[in-house]
């Protein structure tokens, strides 16, 4: 058993209002710079949508994550060979315009220009040419609360074996909102697919890095992430990505967009896993066993014996002290409620999902849909199972309707106390104890800061001093932050 | 006077140029280090990248492999073949990936040129590079042509210059003074590209990751606090 720790996120969908506010943080702090304008390290999609980039989840066109090759793992875009033979031009990179061209307007001549003969308006810019366009057709969030034709999002993978036409008439239409960031996964297929080895996977809390002095711009990984969560940039000519605000989580803080989320959807927490296991659990034959496999890897921090292990193995207290507390064990392994996104793709992400329920539960209550004891009928949901199941579990329906029975429940059995004042209402058939539902709800309704986020200070030993970071400008070249030309004896690249 | 200049050229000339290559490769790989890498523009414009660029890069390594030849002695490839044989073969790959490289490279520069993004956020070091190129490799064709319409001796010669030059003989420029223009053009351009070269993205063709295919498996664990901590902050 080798023993790691990994720093994990889950995402409570349940609760997310698509206000862009983790967006807009990341935004102002990571990429408002010159080549990454059309970077979102975290995006807020509407669902159903084909997301940005376009169809980023379909990996027949795009060629992210990995395949089983005759019971071997290796990247979907290619071997080693495969890879190193489209150095030159990679030939299933998304490009500018899969993304989107970025665009600002000429405000400048609302307050300069008079006497204008029709009201004036800003026309938009390209930042990337400095020239008018003509229209602007995207940005990473141009489908923000269904905008556009069903038709046209519901190109989207996760509507396989779902009868989508259905979804598609008015009454009928549903939304999630999903906020994506880099998965920072067990076994990440853009640090396989670096063939100058610039990316990473940190040891000490599994955050996935790119290294900018060693990254010699080849843009493999911008394939091989089929999240596609790593970026090239423009103007260095080098490959970036969300960082996990690694000088936060240092100091024991969380990232920026949890930081700010108004919603409290978001928790970080403390992961042991079996590093060596990965290789087994990633290379499982059956695209639905994946999710029950990555469970598989999770180690009890609260297990006397793991415990006595991981010390040996050289886990600091302090790690141990949190995977203890973790939110996210909690969410994702002893309430099961938490699902990693598109495990089909075997990298074995780390950005964990709670499935939502909103819409159900007004048509429960409003009698619309059955009620089995205290909860209502799952399969009648308004989001398609199978649908939930597409994005999180491969397909496997049954631990998705679980876990919306279990959040049914809890709201079910908590409103029965709270609002009709039965002091011990009965929690038949849910599989919960009183006990585990009050915890249950103190973490996702009521979700406390100090609950979210339980993040170990890095030990002395290797935590940086993050008072060096402060006006600094995150990555950065030779130029300096932003717009500084500066240019060196060699051509200034 | 011409006798002079002819010396200077090709005789001098080279070891001069290699001073300054490796110089500028030395330094800048210290110096400079994470400067070293490719300027790719794909992600701005589809057109041209994939032909243009697989075409470019691929024949341009083979043509620049193969000038690596010439500084075999006689004595060795007599072994296998002829002159005339080696001339054929030469002339056969320099005409087949000398054109390949050429019209790749006449692909890019249109790209840089015609597509509004590839052209906005282009230097000048990127114009004057693949211009240089463009030019040393339409020498390069001439030169091949010079070679496929005179005698194997002349060709032969060729070889015997640039082995006298690695051997450091002072004899060197005198065994091509009276070759034709077109080779001498491209020698020195050559030797011009050779000089600028560590000074320039054309640094990128050294981190060729061949790394890539030694590395046990794919992934890459790195411990923090292993790691250079004045990287990130500047």
């Amino acid at each position: 058993m080798q023993i790691r720790a990994q720093i994990a996120m889950v995402l409570n969908l349940d609760k997310c209002i698509g206000c862009h506010t983790c967006s807009v943080t990341c935004k102002n702090v990571w990429t408002s710079r010159k080549g990454m304008e059309y970077a979102w390290f975290n995006n807020v999609e509407t669902k159903p949508g084909i997301g940005y980039p376009d169809e980023w989840e379909n990996q027949e066109r795009w060629k992210g994550g990995w395949k089983l090759d005759k019971q071997r793992l290796v990247p979907k875009m290619g071997t080693k060979r495969g890879i190193m033979k489209n150095l030159f031009a990679n030939p299933d990179m998304p490009l500018m315009d899969d993304y989107y061209e970025p665009f600002t307007f000429n405000y400048s001549i609302l307050h300069k220009g008079s006497g204008f003969a029709t009201p004036p308006s800003a026309r938009p810019y390209s930042i990337l040419t400095g020239r008018p366009m003509e229209k602007i057709e995207k940005s990473a969030n141009w489908e923000d609360n269904l905008g556009g034709s069903f038709k046209e999002r519901s190109r989207e993978k996760n509507f396989d074996q779902v009868q989508k036409e259905i979804c598609g008439e008015f009454e009928n239409s549903f939304m999630i909102y999903l906020p994506r960031l880099c998965e920072h996964c067990l076994n990440p297929t853009c640090v396989a697919s670096c063939p100058s080895g610039a990316i990473y996977k940190r040891e000490e809390d599994g955050i996935v890095l790119i290294d900018q002095s060693r990254c010699r711009g080849w843009r493999q990984c911008v394939t091989a992430c089929p999240y596609k969560k790593v970026y090239f940039n423009w103007e260095t000519h080098k490959s970036e990505k969300c960082t996990f605000c690694y000088p936060k989580i240092e100091v024991g803080d969380p990232t920026l967009c949890s930081e700010s989320c108004v919603g409290r959807i978001r928790y970080i927490g403390m992961m042991l896993y079996d590093s060596g296991k990965i290789k087994e659990t990633a290379t499982v034959e059956n695209e639905q066993d994946l999710y029950a496999n990555h469970l598989g890897l999770f180690l009890d921090p609260n297990n006397p014996e793991i415990e006595k292990e991981a010390r040996k193995q050289g886990i600091p207290d302090k790690v141990l002290t949190a995977a203890k507390n973790s939110p996210v064990y909690r969410l994702a392994i002893d309430w099961k409620v938490a699902f990693p996104l598109h495990p089909e793709y075997r990298t074995l992400p780390m950005v964990w999902y709670v499935p939502p329920l909103s819409p159900i539960v007004n048509a429960a209550e409003s009698g619309k849909i059955g009620m089995n004891g205290i909860l209502p009928d799952v399969d009648d949901l308004r989001i398609p199972v199978r649908y939930l199941a597409n994005m999180l579990t491969a397909g496997n329906e049954v631990p998705v309707i679980d876990a919306l029975r279990r959040m049914l429940a809890m709201r079910a059995y908590m409103r029965t106390k709270t609002v009709d004042q039965i002091p011990e209402p009965s929690l038949e058939k849910t599989g919960l104890t009183p006990d585990e539902t009050e915890n249950m709800y103190h973490l996702m309704a009521i979700a406390n800061y100090e609950d979210r986020f339980v993040i170990p200070v890095s030990q002395k030993e290797y935590a940086r001093d993050a008072f060096g970071f402060r006006a600094g400008c995150g990555f950065s070249d030779d130029g300096g932050c932003g717009n500084n030309k500066f240019k060196n004896l060699f051509g200034g690249m | 006077m011409e006798n002079y200049i002819n010396n200077l050229l090709f005789t001098y000339l080279p070891h001069i140029a290699f001073a300054i290559f490796w110089f500028g490769l030395i330094t800048r790989i210290i110096v400079a280090n994470k400067s070293i890498q490719a300027k790719s523009t794909q992600i701005l414009a589809r057109k041209g990248v994939k032909t243009g660029n697989n075409l470019f890069h691929y024949a341009i390594i083979i043509v620049f492999f193969g000038h690596f030849t010439l500084f075999l002695p006689e004595e060795v490839y007599h072994l296998v073949m002829t002159t005339e044989t080696k001339r054929m073969i030469a002339l056969v790959f320099g005409i087949t990936f000398g054109v390949t490289s050429f019209i790749g490279m006449v692909i890019l520069l249109r790209r840089r040129l015609k597509d509004v993004r590839v052209r906005v956020t282009s230097t000048f070091h990127d114009y004057f590079i693949l211009v240089l190129l463009l030019v040393e490799a339409g020498l390069g064709l001439a030169s091949v042509a010079t070679t496929a319409s005179t005698t194997v001796e002349e060709y032969a010669s060729l070889g015997v210059w640039a082995q006298k030059v690695i051997t450091f003989q002072p004899d060197a420029g005198a065994v091509i003074a009276g070759h034709s223009l077109l080779y001498k053009l491209h020698f020195v351009t050559g030797l011009l590209i050779f000089m600028l070269f560590p000074y320039t993205k054309l640094m990128h063709m050294l981190v060729l990751p061949v790394a890539y295919f030694f590395r046990s498996g794919y992934q890459l664990v790195r411990k923090q606090h292993l790691l250079n901590d004045n990287r990130i902050i500047k």
